[in-house]
């Protein structure tokens, strides 16, 4: 599985949505309020076991920028 | 369920969204009525002044009070315990934040046994399996108030189902246990009566410590069955041989000592105690007689087994957590195994006995039939959540429910049953909906399968459509509804000489019966009604 679909597979889980786009952002995704946002943070962290600062956490605030958080840190 | 939750921190990630309504931040301000029940979730907040925190501690008592005075008394109302999560401690002598939680949690306690609706919750159990550096995520509860980590919400999620099913009294009956290798060491018919692993050292105090906890759950109402591949002398032998045997024939309600397949066994076990394969888990050290259970009787619960005897203990635990721990327990828990004695005997009496009625009039039989109350409530709601045989409807219902059901008017009664032999207690229950000034409709009617093969049913029905028309009453409607369980039921009501109006296509029967007539009642029974 590329990294695009495990991501957006946790989403839809911490979502509970049956479908989420690579659009998908804080702003147009009304359940990625700040503590869902926070439950994904914590998910990824897991999933990918790595650590996330509160500053990297915070810039996550669309898909495009999870994606490119996580690259940064998964080498 | 509309859930409202009091709480001082975060705690969306762990009780969830859906249904549920949060406080703000300590705001006891609001307390809703148009839930459909309430809990309490406060946790010690992080401040190194620890007098301070002890004082903002003990104020959580008058504030819980003062919700509790103001929230709707008929819902349910949960209570967690508090845990000091963080432990921040700067001198070890000072003990006032112990103190404060510890009264805190008393506090809770008391109210638990004061108002049926308060039910309190050990959040330690729970928190007691982690570290403090677990337990708390420094990084999230600063980002959000997290105070407990949400990295360990997923096993919350379990853990708090589990105590979910408890408070709404669901939970296994029987537990049907292996005897070689799981509860005595060694095997029997190799080692003899003396040779095998039980009391002494270790490894025979493990075993022994195992059985008497299996005794103490039969005291919580657990009924205890034995399946082994054995010869029965050599068991028998063993139980009144071996002077470190706690567990004996007299505390088991089902044996099978054979030479057959177990899963056979279980079914015939199931067919004896007249209780469903889904209300049994299977114990055995042997994994392929647990994938032997496994594969052929789904229903049944099949726990790992530990391999090593000092963990019989930890494995005991989570049995009990996992299927037999019950909120509360009541007296007829306390004596099942007594009743289950007693039923014996009543067969055993009815073979000498050529015709039905003789053996009737012989046992001596009593009904005490009563209106639903305070004290009673508690065992209705936990036979409506249990019987699945004689039900003619099964609808599960919890007792806040029913309590909401008579304040809307309806007609609950339950009946006692006692013969010569025992008390069986109170193990049959009727429900009524009043739909006109005329009509009431049944929507619940049951009977524990321990007192059925005796009329009971019959003369408690008849002997309520009687009181019923004492109080004015003159139509009755009642449905029967059709599950893998309750065939023996389908033609109850045609038995009883009420119409049946339709059947659709599932099976469902509706009927209807004029109370023109007064019932006449078998004499056979001694019949009561408070």
């Amino acid at each position: 599985m590329n990294l695009n679909d495990k991501v957006l597979e946790i989403m839809r889980e911490v979502f509970e949505m049956d479908t989420v786009s690579t659009d998908a952002s804080q702003k147009n995704c009304p359940k990625w309020d700040s503590l869902h946002h926070l439950t994904l943070a914590s998910e990824l962290e897991d999933a990918f076991d790595i650590e996330l600062e509160p500053e990297e956490i915070a810039e996550m605030t669309d898909f495009s920028r999870v994606i490119a958080m996580l690259e940064s840190k998964v080498k | 369920m509309a859930t409202f939750v009091f709480r001082n921190h975060t705690v969306e990630p762990f009780l969830g969204y859906e249904g549920m309504t949060y406080s703000g931040y300590d705001d006891i301000s609001v307390v809703p009525h148009d839930v459909d029940r309430y809990i309490w979730l406060y946790q010690v907040p992080v401040n190194a002044d620890v007098q301070q925190l002890a004082q903002e501690v003990e104020s959580y008592c008058g504030k819980l009070d003062l919700v509790l005075n103001s929230a709707d008394e008929r819902k349910p109302f949960i209570i967690f315990s508090m845990v000091d999560l963080a432990r921040l401690r700067l001198t070890g002598a000072d003990t006032a934040l112990q103190e404060a939680i510890m009264g805190f949690n008393s506090h809770v306690a008391q109210l638990s046994r004061q108002r049926s609706n308060v039910k309190w919750v050990d959040l330690e159990e729970f928190t007691s399996r982690y570290g403090t550096d677990v337990l708390i995520n420094w990084k999230f509860y600063l980002m959000s108030q997290t105070l407990l980590n949400p990295k360990l919400a997923s096993d919350f999620h379990i853990w708090w189902s589990r105590i979910q099913d408890q408070l709404d009294l669901k939970r296994k009956k029987c537990l049907v246990l292996d005897l070689d290798n799981t509860l005595w060491g060694g095997v029997l018919g190799e080692d003899g009566p003396d040779g095998i692993q039980l009391g002494g050292d270790y490894p025979g105090k493990a075993y022994t410590i195992w059985q008497r906890s299996l005794l103490q759950l039969t005291r919580q109402g657990v009924i205890l069955a034995v399946c082994s591949k054995n010869n029965l002398d050599d068991v028998l032998e063993a139980w009144n041989a071996n002077p470190a045997m706690v567990l004996k024939q007299e505390h088991f309600a089902a044996m099978r000592i054979n030479w057959l397949d177990k899963a056979s066994n279980l079914q015939s076990m199931a067919e004896e105690l007249n209780i469903g394969l889904d209300s049994m888990v299977f114990v055995d050290d042997n994994p392929a007689e647990r994938e032997l259970i496994k594969q052929l009787l789904p229903q049944v619960e099949v726990p790992d087994f530990p391999d090593k005897p000092y963990l019989l203990m930890p494995f005991y635990r989570d049995l009990v957590e996992r299927f037999f721990r019950a909120y509360v327990v009541t007296d007829e828990d306390r004596s099942k195994t007594e009743q289950y004695r007693a039923n014996a005997l009543r067969h055993a009496e009815q073979a000498h006995f050529a015709d039905l009625e003789s053996y009737l009039y012989s046992l001596d039989i009593e009904l005490d039939i009563m209106p639903a109350d305070e004290h009673n409530l508690p065992r209705i709601a936990q036979m409506t959540q249990k019987t699945n045989q004689f039900n003619l409807t099964t609808r599960r219902y919890t007792q806040d429910q029913l309590r909401q059901f008579i304040d809307q008017g309806w007609m609950i009664y339950c009946v006692n049953v006692s013969d010569r032999f025992g008390d069986s207690g109170i193990t049959g229950t009727i429900c009524l909906k009043p739909v006109d000034d005329l009509t009431l409709h049944i929507d619940s009617l049951l009977l524990s399968c321990r007192v059925l093969g005796k009329g009971i049913e019959e003369a408690f029905v008849k002997t309520v459509f009687n009181l019923l028309r004492l109080d004015g009453y003159r139509r009755i409607t009642a449905d029967y509804l059709p599950t893998a369980k309750n065939g023996q039921t389908a033609d109850f009501y045609d038995r009883m000489g009420m119409a049946c109006s339709t059947t659709d296509a599932e099976g469902a029967k509706h009927y209807q019966l004029s109370l023109d007539s007064v019932y006449q009642v078998n004499n056979c029974y001694n019949i009561k009604v408070k």
